[in-house]
């Protein structure tokens, strides 16, 4: 249902917030499963997709920054691989010519093939139609793409300025691999609260998801300065040319769960053991608390999807 | 076979470190942060002089003026029982002193040691920053140093100005004498009848003999070291003060050091040489023990911070793929196990041991944050790297599936973060990888095919070797520290270690017969290569010469660098050009913790090491490093050492072993400004934009 400026109220704001925290956390296993199913690391792939993950893990930190902002602590739910369900996103609502070239597509965990890579690129893909104003809904589900939302979820926060507050529960792992942004933090309440919450959201949206726009350089305040092979090229850009570069890399084969020996499914087992840490971790990280464990959990997870690959068993998160 | 007695020096290869003062400490013989046995402090750490291993504090480590005090090499011999048939490790061996009783009832009676240190860099040929070792391959030498000096490489013009050479020194334990390698002392030798034997027609060869005037900005160049026992007739290897001097140029100007690597007209005080030992017996008999080499270098910063690749770890591997050391490890050839092109293969039955081969490289991680401006992402996790134990799963581990760790067997040398180590690599490579035994251990390890417990398989005189190149800076030799990548060739040692009975790991002298002596020709000849199939031996200073001249320049320079540095000026690496990496962090400290303003254990903010006037730097790429190359000259003894918490004496106040801190630095005082240490990642500032050619062509 569309909403006026009069019906938005914090609730509203609250649940889109939610919704971006999901969005940006599904894409993490899904794109790392990929990263990790190829062999060379040292493969243009590999590496164009290790840069968009740790861009989504930035993502997912600006939302829950924003989330909190605004009194929300984020709610870091386990992410569900099925079909072609990518929460909160009904490609049928968008214009058929725009995604006909990454059909098919699949949202379940798996190695990088056509399927994944499209619905990598479907994720990703720009909103292209700036000419209607973005309406504002109270179901998160109305949207037909991330760009749609993300510009009512900016509009939306516009309307409530005056409910942020500055320096609460704000984390801030990333600011040194981007010498040229501001900070990362919402700090300030209210105006120039809302500034800095603009600032988020256009990082966000310039890196990677819906940013309406024809050309994919990303604006030099918004690229990577330490470790990113290509800086300047959004996510859509980077996940095309992985596409249009065929033959995939080699990557590792896989079983099927018939197969599976007794180490397999164990290692299947830690993998999903250690995500929910993961989830656990990254809950307290962005309730204030400062989790010991979490950039080695955090890594760990990496370790245990590539054990899961290195094995032909592919990974599974809950 | 019947067994025989041998007798072997250890550390196989030694180090003495450049002090200011007169006085000194010993050189570590343990390993650089390894845990021991009774105690909290860590591995590493010098030894107090005339002590067995009573371990340094803070203040053992200048002298009452403030002079940093020299570190000796010392050397043991140690008695084997061999069959004609080497094996590693051996284990075993009683160690050899003056009135030792040895099994076959003879008793020492002296011990007769002689060195002959030598610094053949000015000689020598040009380091090659981005090429390495491979600017000798196919049979092609570098450019030489100093080539205004008129001659090829062995041409006695040359050697007579540029070499310094103060011949050989031989003294008896029992008459507990010393000798300086000086320019006013004798050399002498031990003769074919048992006696020292001066030898006043050497050659001997210093600077100042063929340069009227010479600049001279801390002191005379007239000694590369002296050497004396101690009380139980151990021998113990001194440096020189790691000085510098420089030639004037036709304008009465010293000449202007223009680089980090080959500084034309300059001369330091390094040295390496042989060291042979004669043990005489109360019954008149007397034998020689397979004998060592003493390294004369750098001061060692930060003595228990553990490389993560040391000198132990690639000559080791070198050892194990090229000499055979443990075919229970590696098979050197015939058939494969899996598929390999016969080269060589590692053993799969093969069981590394967690403590001893896993374990270093863990702990080796988790230290380098205490020199090194690491982010808080990388602390957290190196520490979950160190806490792994051999009861975890390595599957539930951060170390799961190597996941992290640059192999070395595939094409991951350009590959930055998140694979490790994240310092910067060898010549021709943006980032380091461990050695490929390393490697084939941690696999072994990960796949659970390890051995847990303790297990001591080394005999004493094998330990020392071991902590001896443990403590020194492997990997990345551009050109190195201690030593260069020449330390990886084969070719240097005795080969036929186990028939000889040399055991592993010894480097092979030159036969030097000092006869026919001549003044005027110089004796030692500009001597080893590699890749030249040279299989000879190695002469005096055919080590130091793969090193910087001036020492200091290198090891100020060599702090932080974009990875270009290492691949011909082109960036290869897959983050920025101007992102900037450590190069030597564990050996040589970039950002360290003062240990004064640590208050109750909190750690204060990172200071660089090389820090207060004539260190502020416009571009970040120079952070951390005198921007004057003669600061480095005269300042580097006021640099700090960093040390574990439990040895900082600081009145009144206690330490966390946990830490590790900076102590008696000299360069600022504390709550000075000086210029702050960036988070990392950090960059460098844009390159310039290249000049626009005004013709079309």
């Amino acid at each position: 249902m569309k909403l006026t400026q009069n019906d938005w109220n914090l609730g509203h704001l609250k649940v889109h917030l939610q919704r971006a925290v999901d969005l940006e956390f599904w894409t993490i296993p899904f794109y790392m499963s990929a990263m990790y199913s190829i062999k060379d690391k040292s493969s243009e792939p590999y590496q164009l997709i290790r840069t968009i993950v740790n861009q989504e893990m930035l993502h997912l930190q600006c939302a829950s920054n924003i989330a909190n902002a605004y009194g929300l602590s984020p709610s870091i739910d386990a992410p569900v691989y099925e079909g072609t369900t990518i929460p909160h996103l009904d490609f049928s609502l968008d214009n058929k010519e725009v995604i006909k070239p990454y059909l098919p597509y699949t949202a379940e965990i798996g190695p990088l093939d056509l399927k994944h890579i499209n619905a990598m690129c479907l994720i990703e893909i720009p909103e292209y139609d700036t000419q209607e104003k973005v309406p504002l809904f109270s179901n998160v589900e109305e949207y037909g793409s991330i760009g749609a939302f993300y510009e009512a979820l900016r509009l939306g926060a516009s309307h409530l300025k005056k409910d942020i507050k500055g320096g609460v529960r704000q984390v801030d792992f990333f600011s040194a691999f981007y010498r040229n942004m501001p900070k990362m933090k919402i700090t300030e309440p209210k105006d120039a609260g809302f500034n800095q919450v603009d600032l988020l959201i256009d990082l966000i949206t310039e890196q990677g998801e819906g940013q309406s726009k024809v050309n994919h350089t990303i604006p030099e305040t918004f690229q990577n300065t330490a470790d990113d092979t290509e800086p300047e090229d959004d996510h859509f850009e980077k996940f095309n040319e992985i596409k249009n570069s065929q033959p995939f890399p080699e990557t590792f084969q896989v079983k099927k769960v018939s197969d599976y020996t007794v180490e397999d499914k164990e290692l299947e087992a830690i993998l999903i053991e250690q995500f929910t840490e993961l989830r656990n971790t990254l809950q307290q990280l962005f309730s204030g608390e400062n989790p010991e464990n979490f950039f080695a959990i955090m890594a760990s997870v990496g370790g245990a999807i590539r054990n899961c690959w290195e094995h032909g068993v592919t990974p599974k998160y809950i | 076979m019947k067994n025989k007695t041998i007798f072997r020096v250890h550390p196989t290869i030694n180090f003495a470190r450049f002090g200011t003062s007169d006085d000194y400490i010993l050189s570590p013989e343990d390993s650089a942060g390894m845990p021991q046995e009774g105690t909290d402090t860590t591995g590493g750490l010098p030894i107090k002089k005339g002590t067995e291993k009573t371990t340094i504090t803070s203040k053992d480590l200048r002298d009452e003026d403030g002079n940093l005090k020299k570190q000796a090499a010392r050397f043991r011999i140690y008695a084997y029982d061999h069959n004609g048939k080497a094996s590693y490790p051996e284990g075993g061996g009683i160690e050899v002193t003056i009135g030792t009783k040895l099994p076959d009832g003879r008793v020492v009676k002296d011990l007769v040691w002689s060195s002959h240190l030598a610094n053949k860099k000015a000689t020598a040929y040009n380091v090659v920053n981005n090429k390495g070792i491979l600017a000798y391959a196919d049979n092609q030498v570098p450019q030489l140093r100093n080539p205004e000096t008129h001659g090829d490489i062995d041409s006695a013009y040359r050697l007579n100005r540029l070499m310094i050479d103060p011949g050989p020194r031989t003294i008896s334990a029992l008459s507990k004498e010393s000798a300086k390698f000086d320019d006013c002392t004798i050399p002498t030798c031990l003769n074919d009848k048992g006696e020292i034997e001066k030898l006043p027609a050497y050659p001997v060869r210093f600077p100042a003999d063929s340069n009227e005037e010479l600049f001279k900005p801390n002191g005379p160049l007239d000694t590369l070291g002296e050497i004396l026992t101690d009380d139980k007739g151990r021998l113990l290897v001194l440096p020189s003060t790691g000085n510098a001097v420089g030639q004037y140029d036709e304008y009465g100007v010293p000449i202007q050091m223009t680089g980090d690597l080959n500084n034309v007209g300059w001369f330091d005080s390094a040295a390496d040489g042989p060291v042979s030992v004669t043990i005489q017996f109360t019954d008149g008999s007397s034998e020689e023990a397979f004998g060592a080499w003493v390294v004369c270098g750098d001061p060692a910063y930060a003595p228990q911070i553990r490389n993560v690749v040391s000198v132990w770890d690639d000559v080791y591997d070198t050892f194990v793929r090229e000499l055979d050391l443990q075919p229970e490890l590696f098979r050197q050839t015939g058939e494969s196990e899996n598929g390999d092109d016969g080269e060589g293969v590692y053993r799969l039955d093969y069981l590394p041991n967690f403590t001893n081969d896993i374990k270093p490289t863990f702990i080796a991680c988790t230290l380098q944050r205490w020199t090194a401006n690491l982010p808080e992402m990388a602390l957290r996790a190196h520490t979950a790297v160190d806490a792994i134990s051999e009861n975890d799963d390595p599957n539930r581990t951060i170390m799961a599936a190597l996941n992290f760790l640059r192999n070395p067997n595939n094409e991951e040398t350009n590959i930055g973060a998140p694979l490790m180590p994240l310092s910067l690599g060898a010549a021709g490579t943006s980032f380091m990888t461990v050695t490929k035994t390393q490697y084939f251990f941690l696999e072994q390890w990960s796949k659970k095919r390890f051995t847990k417990g303790k297990e001591t398989k080394l005999g004493p005189g094998e330990l020392l070797d071991m902590a001896s190149l443990a403590n020194c800076l492997g990997g990345r030799y551009v050109p190195g520290i201690e030593v260069s990548y020449t330390v990886r060739c084969k070719d240097m040692y005795i080969q036929d270690w186990k028939t000889s009975g040399a055991g592993p790991f010894r480097i092979k002298h030159f036969p030097l017969k000092y006869e026919n002596l001549d003044k005027s020709t110089p004796f030692l000849k500009s001597g080893w290569i590699p890749l030249h199939d040279m299989t000879d031996g190695i002469e005096p200073g055919d080590i130091s010469k793969f090193m910087a001249t001036p020492w200091q320049t290198d090891y100020n320079s060599c702090s932080i660098h974009q990875t270009a540095i290492n691949t011909d000026g082109v960036n290869k690496s897959n983050g920025a050009e101007t992102t900037l990496y450590w190069s030597w962090p564990s050996q040589r400290p970039d950002a360290v913790y003062v240990a004064e303003e640590v208050v109750n254990n909190v750690l204060p903010k990172q200071k660089w090491s090389i820090r207060g006037p004539g260190t502020y730097a416009v571009n970040p790429a120079q952070a951390a490093t005198f921007q004057d190359p003669l600061d480095a000259v005269n300042e580097w003894h006021k640099i700090g050492i960093i040390i574990q918490g439990t040895n900082v004496d600081i009145e009144g106040r206690e330490f966390s072993p946990e830490l590790y801190l900076e102590v008696q630095g000299k360069l600022t005082n504390p709550g000075d400004a000086t210029d702050p240490v960036a988070e990392w990642p950090f960059n460098a500032n844009p390159p310039k934009k290249k000049s626009k050619k005004d013709c079309p062509f």
